[in-house]
């Protein structure tokens, strides 16, 4: 095992310089086609937030301030880490139908097309983050020290959908039920994880089996740094269950890529 | 860096794969007893079932069975050999895009391989950006593919359309960029499966003499696979002829062509 992440750290260490570009090339693919180009990258985040924010403060009347904070900075801070890892659970589990070329055309390693291609999700998030730190700063906003942990908590995020990636998509790639079973997967994470309410409103032993839960850990830990102002490290209930995920992902990342990426070009 | 730096000896389980870049070695490539098997599952359900379970029952075909050659530094060798023979089973192995079951292979130097006619194209990209694209994955740094790339179109032919998104382009189109790209990088092994047969006259003309000039420098490896035993006569000094992944014959070219067309 430890022979496979080594290969696997080589393989991106060898390739980094391309790793940049090739989520560049990502970017333009997806974003291209239409007219309007970049503006797609912030309409459609800005459409899902208008719409969340309309069903939950105008038609649910749900929404006062978390914590002295706007409840719309609140919403952005989940909604946005929730775009993330919505393409990494969609997409990122099944990468290597996306990059069929790469695989079985030209010599290049499995791991590196998860790693860029989760790159260039990250910088989407980036710029959405980005422009909400601006939002706030140009409407006058409180933003606190615990903002500085944000780069650390999208560098936690990035790997960890890197290897979730690693881990999905090898198994993606033998079987298209499995990719679909993921795909079907994304809606209930959606809901169950906590973007669109506080996961402290739940019974106790919900918010315990929650932990556990990666989605729910990322908007909590995003939302940390905008809206309930604490170190992510500070409570040990929160990290150390996400710890335990990350870990379990990572091993059983290395086990599925060991095991299947010899097989991947004979059978995609 | 791209492929510059790899692994000298990798292990694959019972297999083995050496490759570098040491181009003053007098053998491109040596297969020693390469066998290359593939699991046949009667469903996607099975085979998935079969990465938890070994329980699971396939169905093994060997695409190649016991291939042993040896291209030496310069030379240009033909594979050739009837639909299933498992010719271009063994120029993805010289690649690395697939790996060997069992067996060794060495491969010394970097190979540009031309595998079927779109040969590794991103169809939402347009032929400029696979061209970029390629480049740095090749390893190039941004002067060298600057240099590189005006003579990468004019030689595809393609005009304007080369800003178009690849997936309007024909497949002689398609397979005019993916020439131009694969010959223009400056290989030390060359690997072309079936694509001098693709374009207009006028083109395969061209083909033909673009592959002939890079064979007149000394010191580049052209592996070839084809049907047609004129091409091969024209190009190849020696010839192998394989038939259910097994070595039939190896020889000068003319030979192997004899023996080929009276087998």
């Amino acid at each position: 095992m430890f022979g496979t992440l080594k290969q696997i750290l080589t393989e991106n260490w060898q390739w980094r310089h391309q790793i940049w570009d090739l989520a560049k090339f990502d970017l333009i693919k997806t974003y291209r086609g239409a007219a309007l180009g970049k503006v797609w990258l912030f309409t459609k985040p800005a459409v899902y937030i208008l719409v969340y924010w309309f069903t939950l403060s105008v038609g649910m009347r749900h929404s006062s301030d978390i914590n002295g904070q706007p409840f719309l900075l609140w919403l952005a801070a989940g909604v946005f880490p929730w775009f993330f890892m919505s393409d990494a659970i969609n997409t990122g589990s099944d990468v290597y139908h996306r990059y069929g070329y790469l695989v079985n055309r030209i010599k290049f390693p499995l791991s590196v097309i998860s790693t860029f291609y989760t790159l260039s999700l990250l910088i989407i998030f980036a710029c959405t983050m980005l422009f909400t730190i601006l939002v706030c700063l140009l409407t006058g906003v409180r933003l606190s020290i615990y903002i500085l942990q944000l780069p650390l908590v999208m560098a936690i995020m990035f790997v960890f959908w890197t290897a979730w990636s690693v881990m999905l998509s090898p198994l993606g790639a033998v079987s298209k039920d499995f990719a679909n079973l993921i795909k079907t997967l994304s809606t209930p994470f959606f809901w169950l994880s906590g973007v669109l309410f506080q996961l402290t409103s739940l019974p106790h032993i919900a918010q315990r089996i929650m932990a556990f839960n990666p989605v729910a850990w990322c908007c909590d830990a995003v939302r940390s740094c905008f809206v309930y102002d604490k170190w992510i490290w500070s409570d040990p209930k929160e990290l150390l269950p996400f710890l335990f995920t990350f870990l379990a992902v990572v091993v059983l990342a290395l086990c599925s890529y060991k095991k299947l990426y010899k097989e991947v070009p004979d059978v995609l | 860096m791209s492929s510059k730096v790899q692994t000298p000896k990798i292990d694959y389980g019972d297999a083995n794969v050496i490759r570098d870049e040491d181009r003053t070695n007098p053998v491109a490539v040596r297969f020693d007893r390469v066998r290359k098997t593939y699991k046949l599952f009667k469903s996607d359900k099975q085979r998935l079932a079969a990465t938890f379970s070994r329980r699971i029952k396939y169905d093994l075909i060997n695409a190649s069975d016991d291939l042993t050659f040896t291209c030496k530094r310069g030379e240009a060798l033909a594979f050739l050999g009837d639909n299933g023979a498992g010719k271009s089973t063994a120029l993805k192995m010289i690649t690395g895009v697939c790996f060997p079951t069992s067996g060794t292979i060495e491969v010394h130097g970097r190979v540009s391989a031309l595998l079927e006619l779109s040969a590794g194209f991103d169809m939402r990209l347009s032929g400029m950006e696979n061209i970029r694209m390629r480049c740095q994955l090749w390893g190039l740094s941004e002067e060298e593919a600057e240099e590189l790339i005006p003579s990468i179109v004019e030689f595809s032919e393609l005009g304007k359309y080369i800003e178009q998104p690849m997936r309007t382009y024909s497949s002689g189109m398609r397979a005019r960029l993916g020439f131009a790209f694969a010959s223009s990088i400056k290989p030390d092994i060359l690997v072309v499966d079936e694509a001098l047969s693709v374009g207009d006259r006028k083109f395969s003309a061209k083909c033909r003499k673009r592959v002939s000039d890079i064979m007149k420098n000394e010191n580049v490896t052209v592996l070839f696979v084809t049907h047609s035993t004129s091409q091969a006569k024209e190009f190849c000094t020696r010839g192998i002829v394989l038939s259910h992944g097994k070595t039939m014959f190896e020889g000068p070219i003319e030979d192997a062509v004899a023996f080929y067309e009276n087998s």
